[in-house]
């Protein structure tokens, strides 16, 4: 058992040395900035009423003015005032004294025709575009419903607005997720250099003239690389709920993100045994870990799915179950590696 | 003049050669690394995942929904409501009756039935009088509910399609189209102003049923004409059609619209907003391949340095920019080739490839860098890391903001957003999109290849040390004159300082990308909460870039430690910088500086045609007076070791930052 711990503390005495540690943590804090401007400024994009007070003014006329301002009495964020013609609509468009303009017009058929006018190549195109979709759909709800005799299934009445904030949603379903599995891609990847550089330097020699056997060289450089992620996971979690987001579950989150670490540096030592060099090494992990992270998320109950449903208080016994699962594969995983590497040794 | 000619000629010739065969050589070692069981390995994993994947898909477990099932909604089996709920991804459904709000479910569907409905057992849509979510009273209840109502409509959306009467199911159809207005009146009736041409609103019914008929005949062409795509003459038609009078002022209909693509028709669902999502996206596919390529050229220069291996290399008449531009070589193809592959594949055109260039030279010259100064894979792996998302940033960000403002264009990749949408670019717009980006690489060769010796090679410094190093070994000794007077103009001086001020002068691409990162990040902020922290961070930086080559000259013993020497440098470092400062107008040519954070950022004084020459030229020279002191001031505490350093470093940017404050509130 000393022995063990004597390699994951050299382990450790060389991160520190290099202070590699840190320039870890500040990456992963500027992604997480990076992420979040990323989301923040996309989704003030695509959904203006998270500004505040963004109202947009429709210039309207033709046929059906009457139901589109009917409309606009629904939508928070978007008003129409009604013209003689389509030319005043548009001359008021040009003046500025309009964001668009909707001229709709009654087709022989039954259905509305509205031809719409925004502002071209300006950031508030898309803030407009966005609430003249909001009041054109509910002018279509209301049309619908006005023809809702011809239908075969009437539509669902929806239920009121209610007010949300879209950053939400994206905490808990990337942002967490995001911060907690970050570290487990650096260990994995910490521990492939730590093997190849050994066995590159020849220091994997020395180690093995010592008294200690090729597991016990496992176990050490994994405790190492397996230790310092689920710290850097919590200081995450922490700043978060410092920052007014409150994170539950953290313990079976951190026992999720501890197996899945230990199953990312299995798979890392199996790959830093087999492969030739560092070069080939390391492409061949991120290419595993893509592979193996990529699949696990798009299964259902994928692991960024469960930490969210963890964070988010939502979880149920399935994704109980979920982490303990993990949990047995990562140590099986673990052991089957540390056993091969054990036997075999380390290839080359 | 010929035969120098020929010499040079010559030497080029043997210079290319040499390249070539380094770059074989490291081509066949790195395809040797890379032996064939690695890459079976890396299919077969492929294979098998996409094997598993598909499977997955194919058989509905699978789906890539982040958010499945995190809101419990309880809603009864047997409601119209429980199949809303079961198809949303985000959405689990618990029974109503035993769900209690807040504990097992974040929201209640309940629905409230027409009286006498319902008696033959079960309800439908037709059935319900009204409907109300309850929600817990948390920020989670409200998403919930949120998502609920998001779940209802597009259940909604679903049940419409497949109406036979599809008339009555989409009563409504849209022509967008994107007119650039040709007035530059504004009514101040813009967006969160309220409106103020509201005098025509007052129409009554009748004159609004005829001038609506009217329009409608007219308006049927012009929207129709929508289908086909030539929208904008059939839009002017409309206009005079309807009112003559008005017409002349929408008569030069815009064809920017073609910004944003062709023009949309559909139901009111359909509408995108013009965001070039697509376009960021398929930009974002260039970028990805680089980290892999990077990884694997970080190894192959860490190599070199591991266990002496370069050595031989470095005893050979091969200079040591020609091994760096063999060991290069492989690397930067491979990137043209994949580069040319994926503009193929994504529909891009040469522009895509000319714009990616720079970038993935200043992957490689930064990896460079980072593998001359690493002491260990592990630090690699760190550095790699750290510039690929600092690069990544640095190129995406920008492009975001693609047809919003020209700030964007200091990332090629909005050159392939642009390209990608099929937009023309000029040429300026194009050179002052790679220009800075390329000599930045450029410059990171040229900082890496001063620690491609021996000592550093092979030895265990820091990076910081290794960094300085770097820039030291640009740098040369002031001779500290013995004649007064004389020594001012002395040939060796003059030299001495010319390198301090060309040092300086070099770290302009990187202070401009560091600046223009700051105005990225700090774009979405309030103008009042940005302008203040960017004037600072802007100080600091460039504070930084004039004084840290200073401070590797004391600390790598180059300069000899007096204030004499300390004031010499740090005018020389400031002037430096002020020559390079001016020397990028080009910053200008684009209109940057148009934008009031571009103005801040570039301390442009714009707007003083009316004040005398006198004053202007003080002006002008304030920048000068400006560098040159706080640099001196920097240098005088560089001189003095590290904490006097960080002293003089925070002195001098205030002095700086309160100097941008006054420039800004100037203009």
């Amino acid at each position: 058992m000393d022995s063990r711990l004597t390699i994951a503390g050299r382990e450790l005495a060389g991160l520190r040395a290099e202070k590699t540690i840190l320039l870890a943590i500040g990456i992963q804090l500027f992604i997480a900035m990076f992420s979040s401007f990323l989301v923040v400024g996309l989704v003030s994009m695509y959904d203006p009423g998270a500004l505040d007070g963004a109202e947009i003014e429709v210039a309207a006329a033709g046929d059906a003015v009457d139901d589109l301002e009917r409309a606009a009495a629904e939508v928070p964020g978007a008003s129409v005032t009604p013209y003689e013609d389509a030319g005043a609509a548009r001359s008021a468009f040009e003046r500025n004294a309009a964001d668009a303009v909707v001229v709709t017009s009654r087709a022989e058929s039954g259905r509305v025709s509205a031809a719409v006018t925004a502002p071209d190549a300006t950031v508030e195109t898309t803030v407009i575009v966005v609430q003249l979709r909001e009041l054109l759909r509910t002018y279509e709800l209301n049309e619908r419903d006005a023809r809702a005799s011809s239908l075969e299934e009437s539509p669902l009445p929806l239920p009121d607005r209610s007010d949300t904030s879209p950053y939400f949603t994206f905490t808990y379903t990337v942002l967490i997720p995001l911060l907690v599995f970050l570290p487990v891609f650096i260990s994995g990847s910490l521990i492939v250099d730590s093997i190849t550089e050994e066995l590159d330097q020849g220091t994997m020699e020395l180690l093995r003239v010592a008294p200690v056997t090729l597991a016990e060289i496992v176990d050490g450089k994994a405790a190492a690389a397996i230790g310092i992620a689920p710290g850097q996971a919590l200081l995450w979690l922490l700043l978060l709920e410092a920052n007014g987001t409150s994170v539950a579950n953290v313990g079976p989150i951190l026992a999720l993100m501890t197996a899945l670490t230990t199953l990312v540096v299995s798979v890392a030592v199996g790959i830093a045994a087999v492969a030739p060099d560092r070069q080939a090494a390391q492409l061949l992990y991120s290419v595993a870990v893509l592979v193996l992270f990529g699949g696990a998320t798009a299964m259902a109950g994928g692991p960024a799915n469960a930490v969210a449903r963890l964070a988010i208080d939502s979880a149920d016994a399935t994704t109980g179950v979920l982490v303990v699962a993990y949990a047995a594969i990562a140590a099986a995983a673990y052991l089957g590696v540390r056993r091969v590497v054990a036997v075999e040794g380390f290839g080359r | 003049m010929i035969d120098g000619f020929r010499r040079v000629g010559r030497r080029l010739a043997v210079g290319v050669r040499r390249v070539l065969r380094v770059a074989k050589w490291e081509s066949a070692r790195a395809s040797g690394g890379v032996d064939r069981r690695t890459l079976a390995a890396g299919v077969a994993l492929l294979l098998v995942a996409g094997g598993v994947v598909g499977v997955g898909v194919a058989t509905g477990v699978a789906g890539l929904d982040v958010d499945q099932d995190v809101y419990r909604v309880g809603v009864d089996a047997e409601s119209p409501y429980a199949e809303a709920i079961e198809d949303a991804p985000s959405l689990r459904p618990v029974p109503a009756g035993s769900a209690s709000l807040g504990d097992s479910a974040d929201a209640v569907v309940v629905t409230v039935v027409r009286p006498g409905s319902g008696d033959d057992g079960s309800i439908d849509a037709a059935d319900v009088d009204e409907v109300v979510v309850r929600a817990s009273d948390t920020q989670k209840g409200e998403a919930a509910a949120a998502s609920v109502r998001e779940a209802v409509a597009s259940h909604n959306e679903r049940l419409m399609r497949a109406e036979p009467n599809q008339t009555a199911a989409f009563p409504v159809v849209v022509t967008l189209r994107y007119v650039g207005r040709t007035t530059g009146v504004d009514d101040g009736a813009t967006l969160g102003g309220s409106n103020g041409g509201s005098d025509g609103g007052s129409t009554d019914g009748s004159d609004a049923g005829t001038g609506g008929g009217d329009d409608g005949s007219d308006g049927g062409d012009g929207t129709s004409g929508g289908e086909g795509g030539d929208s904008t003459g059939d839009a002017g038609s409309v206009g005079s059609g309807a009112d003559s009078d008005d017409d002349g002022g929408f008569a030069v209909p815009s064809i920017g619209g073609a910004a944003f693509g062709a023009n949309t028709v559909g139901s009111p669902g359909s509408i995108t907003p013009p965001f070039p999502f697509t376009s960021l996206l398929l930009a974002f596919a260039f970028l990805v391949p680089m980290n892999f390529l990077i990884q694997a050229y970080g190894s192959s220069i860490l190599d070199e340095r591991t266990n002496r291996r370069g050595e031989p290399l470095l005893v050979t008449p091969l200079s040591p920019a020609e091994i760096v531009a063999g060991k290069t070589l492989p690397y930067a193809a491979a990137a043209a080739v994949v580069t040319s592959l994926i503009a193929l594949l994504v529909g891009g055109g040469a522009l895509s490839v000319v714009a990616v260039a720079p970038v993935a030279a200043t992957f490689l010259g930064a990896t460079f860098v980072g593998a001359m100064f690493a002491r260990s894979f592990k630090e690699l792996t760190f550095v790699t890391v750290g510039v690929s998302v600092l690069l990544t940033t640095y190129a995406f960000v920008p492009a975001i903001f693609t047809n919003v403002t020209p700030v964007a264009l200091v990332s090629p990749l909005t050159l392939v957003v642009f390209d990608l949408q099929g937009e023309a670019v000029s040429a300026g717009e194009v050179l002052f999109s790679t220009a800075p980006m390329a000599v930045g690489a450029a410059l990171l060769f040229g900082l890496g290849l001063g620690v491609y010796r021996e000592e550093d090679m092979f030895s265990q410094k820091p990076v910081t040390r290794k960094f300085l190093d770097a820039l030291a070994v640009r740098l040369s000794a002031v001779p500290v004159g013995g004649a007064v007077g004389g020594g001012l103009l002395d040939r060796d001086r003059l030299r001495a300082l010319g390198s301090v001020a060309f040092l300086t002068a070099c770290t302009i691409p990187f202070v401009f990308v560091a600046e223009l990162l700051a105005v990225a990040v700090l774009f979405a902020l309030p103008v009042t909460v940005s302008i203040p922290v960017l004037l600072v961070t802007i100080a600091f930086i460039e504070e930084v870039a004039k004084s840290v080559g200073l401070y590797a000259g004391f600390e790598r013993g180059v300069f000899e430690r007096t204030d004499r020497v300390a004031l010499a440098v740090g005018l020389a470092s400031g002037t430096g910088f002020f020559l390079a400062e001016k020397a990028t107008a080009v910053v200008q040519a684009v209109g940057l500086t148009d934008l009031f954070l571009g103005r801040a950022a570039f301390a442009d004084v714009a707007g003083l045609s009316g004040l005398p020459p006198l004053a202007l030229a003080a002006l002008f020279f304030a920048p000068l007076v400006l560098h040159a002191t706080a640099t001196s001031v920097a240098a005088l505490g560089a001189r003095r070791g590290r904490t006097a350093y960080a002293l003089a470093l925070t002195l001098a940017t205030l002095g700086h930052a309160a100097y941008n404050v006054g420039v800004v509130s100037l203009g």
